[in-house]
């Protein structure tokens, strides 16, 4: 079931990719000839001034919005509607379902396919509950979201978006709502489970010390409409350890970013 | 606990009073008589096959109102609340209506239907169904979109979007709802039947009341009251369960 990464394979491949908005009061452009590519494996930062079209971007790199020009090809095929075995997606707010369990939580993608592939229940529970371990939350299984604090919510909501396994991971601001230290916890702890699982990951944030301490290669977009005005490689050895962050190529690179995010309008 | 005696206390109080203040002339005992007397005259209209008939011909018109009203109600409800076109159109229309006192409307059922079983439950159905046509739909519009979208990204068909991530997350919503609407059902039931019927509790009450029969009328108005709070508690303890949903 592992998905064996190759680091010089392609995992996703955006072309020219454009999108405009038609709402009420007119068009908004949001994204515009965006093209990037992903290796197999790697984990990609993307940062940029509120409202240019992060998100945006990555509701299509995941099939839940459809792009109005352009081709995203996720290990080779198409993406056009959501597809959890090949892409699994983290939002922002936890958004886990208040009647469900930590547990029940976590198998909620399993149990959607359940009725279609044979895979008994006590298997999905054991997938499960194997999830809950890996972000630490053992012995929490049986609580209910409003008994986790936000930082065990985000944990739940990763073991949610690992469960089924999918070789790639999209993370639209996943800690923008935890304090600072829970915050730094949590990024260290993303990248243990990544390190383990070989994950393709699409990481957006609006913090750059998140983005350099995460990333292989951090992309920087323009105001709205959103291209792609820089890719920073970021070639701090692994693991990373929180030392790293007070070393001058960190401020360099971090600095990078900022000049970057500036010249923006 | 502290708070259960207190609650005990009060309606100890209550009861108390109601007995020892008509029995001291404190209030004039032909317009409240004492709670003793009431009960008695419970039990012995509780004997009465004609009392059993009423009870029956009310019960049946309550539920056959709010069977009608709930999924009439509720179909309605989602349908303003997802078709963008329809609720544009018909919510303002639906506010203005519900702010009418539905009474108005009593005497219309009466040239239509009579003074008959259909006329008590068509009027209910109508004013229970505004009730919870507006509830359905704020309760459509409570489901946060981002449980959709993370059921979308997870592969969900429409279906199990509707079964698993609405239902749920309506819930503590709808069952709300559904005991405001009975409150509603019940009255428009009670009010139809005062104003104009053969049979049923209300005509009994109406009577009694005109009649000056005082102690009848509490002793209805005691039967009333226990049935319309045994529903609204049932609803509540199943809220309850899921008020933790509420987010
Ligand atoms: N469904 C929509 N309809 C119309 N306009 C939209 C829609 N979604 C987003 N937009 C607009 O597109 C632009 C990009 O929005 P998006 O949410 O992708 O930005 P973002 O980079 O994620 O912003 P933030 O950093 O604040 O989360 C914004 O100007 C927004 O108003
Ligand atoms: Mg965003």
């Amino acid at each position: 079931m592992q998905h064996v990464a190759h680091l010089d394979e392609t995992a996703i491949e955006v072309a020219n990719l454009s999108h405009i908005y038609a709402g009420a009061q007119g068009t908004v452009p949001a994204l515009e000839e965006i093209s990037m590519r992903v290796g197999s494996g790697r984990f990609t930062v993307i940062v940029g001034p509120s409202g240019c079209g992060k998100t945006s971007l990555l509701m299509m790199l995941a099939g839940l919005r459809a792009q109005s020009q352009g081709t995203i090809l996720c290990h080779g095929r198409p993406i056009s509607d959501p597809d959890p075995k090949r892409v699994g997606v983290i939002f922002q707010e936890a958004s886990l379902y208040p009647w469900l369990s930590a547990l029940d939580n976590i198998e909620f993608p399993l149990s959607l396919r359940g009725a279609r592939e044979r895979e008994t229940r006590q298997q999905r529970r054991a997938r499960a509950e194997a999830m809950l371990r890996l972000v630490g939350l053992e012995g929490f299984g049986e609580r209910f979201p409003y008994e986790l604090s936000g930082g065990m919510k985000q944990r739940v909501s990763i073991a949610r978006g690992l469960v089924q396994d999918p070789p790639v991971l999209l993370m639209d601001e996943p800690f923008a709502a935890l304090d600072e230290q829970t915050r730094m916890t949590m990024g260290h702890e993303l990248l243990r489970i990544w390190s383990t699982m070989l994950k393709t990951v699409v990481f957006i944030t609006h913090s750059l010390t998140e983005a350099v301490y995460l990333a292989d290669e951090v992309l920087v977009m323009s105001a709205r409409p959103g291209r792609i005005i820089d890719r920073i490689a970021v070639n701090l050895p692994r693991p990373r350890t929180y030392e790293m962050m007070a070393t001058d190529v960190f401020g360099q690179l971090r600095d990078r970013i900022w000049q970057q995010i500036r010249k923006t309008p | 606990m502290k708070i259960l005696l207190a609650r005990l206390a009060l309606l100890a109080l209550v009861l108390a009073a109601w007995e020892l203040m008509p029995r001291h002339e404190i209030v004039n005992p032909l317009l409240l008589p004492p709670l003793s007397d009431v009960l008695a005259m419970l039990g012995e209209l509780l004997q009465r096959p004609q009392v059993h008939l009423a009870i029956g011909v009310t019960a049946a018109e309550v539920a056959v109102a709010f069977l009608i009203a709930v999924p009439l109600g509720a179909a309605l409800g989602v349908l303003i609340a997802e078709n963008e076109y329809l609720g544009e159109v018909f919510k303002p229309v639906l506010f203005y209506v519900f702010s009418i006192p539905k009474s108005i409307f009593l005497p219309m059922f009466i040239l239509v239907f009579g003074i008959t079983f259909a006329q008590k439950v068509a009027y209910a159905a109508f004013t229970t169904t505004f009730v919870v046509m507006l509830s359905a739909s704020a309760a459509v519009e409570s489901v946060k979109q981002d449980y959709l979208l993370v059921a979308r990204s997870y592969g969900a068909t429409r279906m199990q979007i509707l079964l698993r991530v609405y239902v749920p997350s309506m819930m503590p919503l709808l069952l709300e709802a559904l005991r405001i609407s009975m409150i509603f059902n019940f009255t428009a039931v009670m009010i139809a039947e005062m104003y104009a019927s053969r049979a049923g509790i209300g005509h009994l009450i109406a009577g009694w009341g005109e009649n000056f029969q005082m102690r009848q009328l509490f002793a209805g108005i005691i039967v009333l009251a226990t049935v319309a709070i045994l529903f609204n508690e049932t609803v509540r303890y199943f809220e309850a369960r899921c008020s933790t949903w509420r987010t």
